[in-house]
């Protein structure tokens, strides 16, 4: 726990500035069950304050909370003062004039959060309405203007366009542009960039804090990647199953946490620990001669879709080796071809040319039935454990069913070998007769693991692991695969999209840009020493946490934000 | 309005076309090889008092002598310039007796139409809009209710009340606008209980869409909200239950008919049926299927058109769940 005087923020700014923002004694229940107990913080004016926790902290519960926007059936207490005004209590009638005027809300999921059968231009011009201004071309002037200055390039085409013509960071875009356009005096941004790229994900960012501090708004940010908090904002309060476990300056709670759950948050972040399994990893890197042939050779791939008439080359010319017991990492933004490299390496698809063979074995130009053989030393963990679990199966029927499959031992032995695979991943035999269901995202993620490991293979492929799941069960993933790596020697292909993930747990890894491999190498060489502008651009994408110059902050930055190109 | 979209609608129409064909092929074999044939068991039935050279002129006039081969191409080339037949009852043309009472059966189901979406717009405001405590519980179990009570139970129950005890209609040969109007709603309520389950479901789930809460958070009211953001996707699927229910709207309408006494299709149904008028129910039965066709052509064509998520590939509509789907990794575009 915090000490005391570390728990409120207020004395961080002096008494006479009143705070834009001021929560006080926050609790929030849903039904009987109250998940937010007794929070407190202040924002100031133009100032920028992060709401920190993993998934089921209440952070973003606290925010619909100050939005009054909480789903029928909670209901909140305590103080919400805005702008000296309290809000909590306030009949829906008159807090209705200050949502988009004076409280902006810039959601989670861009994909789903414009109605889908409306036009774009239709919803602006709700928020359009808000500026007082009654003259609709005033209003539709003052949407594409918005649209031009949070960097969309053709204004007029996103205004006529449906949700789903336009790209993730486009309507991320969007949704910030209308969240500003009235100029409200808080922004209330609840994990902005969770579902976007890297590299989009950056750009959103800088984005944010440019406008608030061109528009001098205050800025609530929700997120659960630390590293993020620490760059972005002035001060950070940290949440754990509702309480408040540590608040103050960014600088000071980052630096030197004093709660044992803001270490482990630090912890936890890749980016900000590159060397934490050094000592599991590096036993894969011992020099090796060159007569040892590698357990997966992928040489010349290439396979082209046809879609709507058009020819997409969607793995152009990818070759790659990996040797026996390390991890080679694939990694790219959403499109690069990471997918269907993976696909033509488990011989669910055939490439047009070029060779695929995984020890020793060819998977390209087999039979389905010759595959069989093939795939019982190749397996894929997928990368979402909550859709890829058939719910109404047992842990150990899920786990059994690929030794079913090939029919291998007796039932007893098959009994023996379920045990130990979840043995293997550190779950323990109570949960074998639990469903899908009771189990939390991490446990999921390791009864895929365990489902893969029991027919003992040599190569796992892993596609995004631990995109779906919260940072500390990101890192308890991490340690399971990196573990059994070394127990077992097994060989990995990691698909990722988070370069500070690769960082800490490959060997050698290819970065892909367009269904072709741009650079190849060893981690170490590609981190340190990128050479392809592409690579050093997704490095750069890597939140750092508390750097000396924010250098999305620097004027001349403000000119050179790449726009999102309309597909 | 786009290259693709007119294959579409030139491929569902084409389909169409061989839908209502098969269907009016279909009742001609089964009416043809029912065992007993009925066409001369009626002939032949002594009440009806027919000589046998009399028998033998209405054999020769219906080209009953032929092959059924024959009988089927000139019945079906017939079908097709709109020369239904002779009915054998009232030796009349069967287009002309239905051509004198469609109207009637057209204006009543509209009008029920018409009555059960109103109905089930009502119902599934309501559901929004009525606090708890207020009934809104109530409201929900509407469609339910609606749904059980079988539709002639509501009919005689307005007749009872509006017809024989506030007088608004004549109950005996009913032609005023007041009779219409009830026996449009004792038609409307079952059907509507259908469209307005699926409006409240559908509504419910947009309402706790993330768009719903981000354009509350651009200060739109709940009013405001029904009525432009979640009304019209949660009516899309509206337009596929509502060419459902064609069906159970013409069936309906046959007993709404009987139970209020009104000339239309069901009364020749039921005159056809009891008198075996052949030639009759087998126009009847074509045209039935004509018209649930047409509306579901109507539906299908409407729908992309309606939701813009839909895309027309190769000639067929993919639905949104379909369509969002990201091709897998596929990005970068090579020139053919």
């Amino acid at each position: 726990m915090a000490s005391q005087d570390r728990l409120t923020p207020t004395l961080l700014y002096p008494a006479t500035a009143a705070p834009l923002l001021k929560v006080r004694n926050l609790s929030v229940s849903y039904g009987r069950q109250e998940v937010v107990h007794d929070v407190g913080f202040e924002l100031g004016r133009g100032k920028s304050l992060a709401l920190i926790g993993e998934s089921g902290s209440g952070k973003s519960t606290i925010a619909r909370a100050v939005l009054r926007l909480l789903p029928s059936g909670a209901s909140a207490s305590g103080q919400v003062e805005f702008e000296g005004q309290e809000i909590l209590a306030l009949p829906e009638r008159r807090f209705r004039p200050l949502r988009g005027r004076a409280i902006g809300f810039v959601p989670q999921d861009p994909g789903n959060s414009l109605n889908p059968v409306r036009t774009i231009g239709v919803q602006a011009m709700e928020a359009a309405a808000l500026t007082g201004e009654t003259n609709t071309a005033i209003r539709k002037a003052l949407i594409l203007e918005t649209f031009a200055q949070v960097g969309l390039d053709n204004p007029q085409r996103v205004y006529d366009s449906y949700p789903h013509q336009l790209s993730g960071g486009m309507l991320q875009r969007v949704l910030i542009g209308l969240a500003v356009l009235p100029r409200p005096a808080l922004l209330v941004a609840d994990e902005p960039t969770s579902a976007l790229d890297v590299t989009i994900q950056k750009r959103i960012l800088d984005l944010l804090s440019r406008l608030q501090q061109d528009l001098d708004i205050s800025l609530l940010l929700i997120t659960h990647d630390l590293a993020i908090a620490a760059e972005r904002t002035d001060s950070l309060v940290v949440l754990k199953n509702g309480s408040v476990q540590e608040a103050g300056k960014t600088s000071s709670v980052f630096s030197s946490p004093a709660s044992a759950y803001a270490r482990k948050l630090h912890a936890d972040v890749p980016a900000l620990n590159p060397d934490r399994y050094a000592k599991l990893r590096d036993p894969g890197l011992r020099p090796r001669t060159s007569r040892e042939a590698p357990k997966i050779e992928v040489s010349a791939v290439t396979k082209t879709f046809a879609v709507d008439g058009k020819i997409l080359t969607a793995v152009d010319n990818v070759s790659f080796a990996v040797p026996a017991g390390t991890t080679h990492a694939l990694v790219g933004e959403s499109g690069s071809g990471k997918t269907t490299t993976i696909r033509l390496l488990l011989g669910l698809e055939e490439p047009d040319s070029g060779e695929i063979s995984v020890a020793g074995d060819r998977v390209s130009g087999r039979s389905h039935q010759s595959l069989r053989s093939v795939w019982r030393h190749l397996q894929l963990v997928y990368q979402n454990p909550f859709t890829s679990l058939d719910p109404t199966w047992t842990v150990e029927h899920l786990v059994r069913e690929p030794l079913d499959r090939f029919r291998i031992g007796t039932s007893q032995e098959r009994a023996a070998q379920v045990r130990e695979a979840l043995a293997n991943v550190g779950l323990a035999e109570h949960l074998l007769s639990r469903k899908p269901g009771a189990l939390s995202g991490g446990q999921r993620q390791r009864v895929a693991i365990a489902r893969s490991l029991v027919l003992k293979p040599d190569v796992i492929v892993l596609d995004e692991p631990t995109s779906a799941l919260d940072v500390s069960v990101q890192a308890d993933i991490v340690e399971v695969l990196l573990t059994l790596q070394a127990k077992l020697g097994l060989t990995y292909i990691f698909v990722s999209h988070d370069l500070a993930l690769v960082r800490q747990l490959a060997h050698t890894v290819s970065v892909m840009k367009q269904g072709s491999v741009v650079e190849q190498g060893s981690v170490t060489d590609i981190f340190e020493n990128p050479r392809h502008a592409y690579t050093a651009s997704l490095l750069e994408s890597i939140p750092a946490g508390i750097s000396e110059a924010r250098p999305a902050l620097q004027p001349k930055a403000r000119h050179t934000y790449r726009q999102e190109q309309l597909a | 309005m786009s290259n693709a979209y007119l294959t579409y609608a030139a491929k569902r129409l084409g389909q169409a076309v061989v839908v209502i064909l098969l269907a009016y092929i279909f009742t001609f074999v089964v009416v043809s090889i029912l065992p007993g044939d009925p066409i001369t068991s009626v002939l032949r039935n002594p009440q009806n008092g027919f000589t046998e050279q009399e028998i033998a002129e209405i054999i020769a006039a219906q080209g009953l002598d032929k092959p059924i081969i024959v009988q089927l191409w000139n019945a079906l080339s017939g079908f097709l310039t709109g020369d239904l037949g002779m009915s054998m009852r009232s030796n009349r043309p069967v287009a002309t007796l239905i051509a004198e009472v469609l109207p009637s059966t057209l204006i009543l189901a509209s009008a029920g139409l018409a009555v059960a979406l109103v109905l089930a717009l009502l119902v599934a405001y309501g559901t929004r809009f009525v606090p708890k405590k207020y009934g809104q519980g109530l409201l929900r179990g509407f469609p339910s209710l609606f749904l059980s009570v079988p539709n002639f139970v509501i009919g005689l129950m307005l007749i009872h009340i509006f017809g024989f005890q506030l007088g608004l209609f004549r109950v005996i040969n009913p032609d005023s606008f007041w009779a219409t109007f009830f026996a449009a709603i004792a038609l409307g309520i079952p059907v509507s209980a259908q469209i307005a389950e699926v409006l409240i479901a559908n509504l419910d789930k947009e309402a706790e869409q993330e768009y719903a809460t981000v354009a509350r958070s651009r200060g739109i009211g709940q009013a405001r909200l029904f009525a432009t953001h979640l009304l019209k996707p949660a009516s899309l699927p509206v337009v596929t239950v509502v060419a459902l229910t064609i069906g159970e709207l013409l069936g309906g309408s046959l007993i709404t008919e009987t139970v209020y006494g009104r000339t239309g299709i069901g009364s020749l149904v039921q005159r056809s049926v009891s008198t075996q008028d052949l030639p009759v129910l087998q126009a009847v039965v074509s045209l039935g299927a004509v018209v649930f066709v047409l509306v579901n052509l109507i539906a299908d064509l409407l729908y992309p058109l309606l939701d813009p998520r839909v895309k027309i590939v190769g000639g067929r509509k993919r639905s949104p769940t379909t369509a969002d789907e990201p091709s897998i990794g596929a990005t970068k575009a090579v020139a053919p």
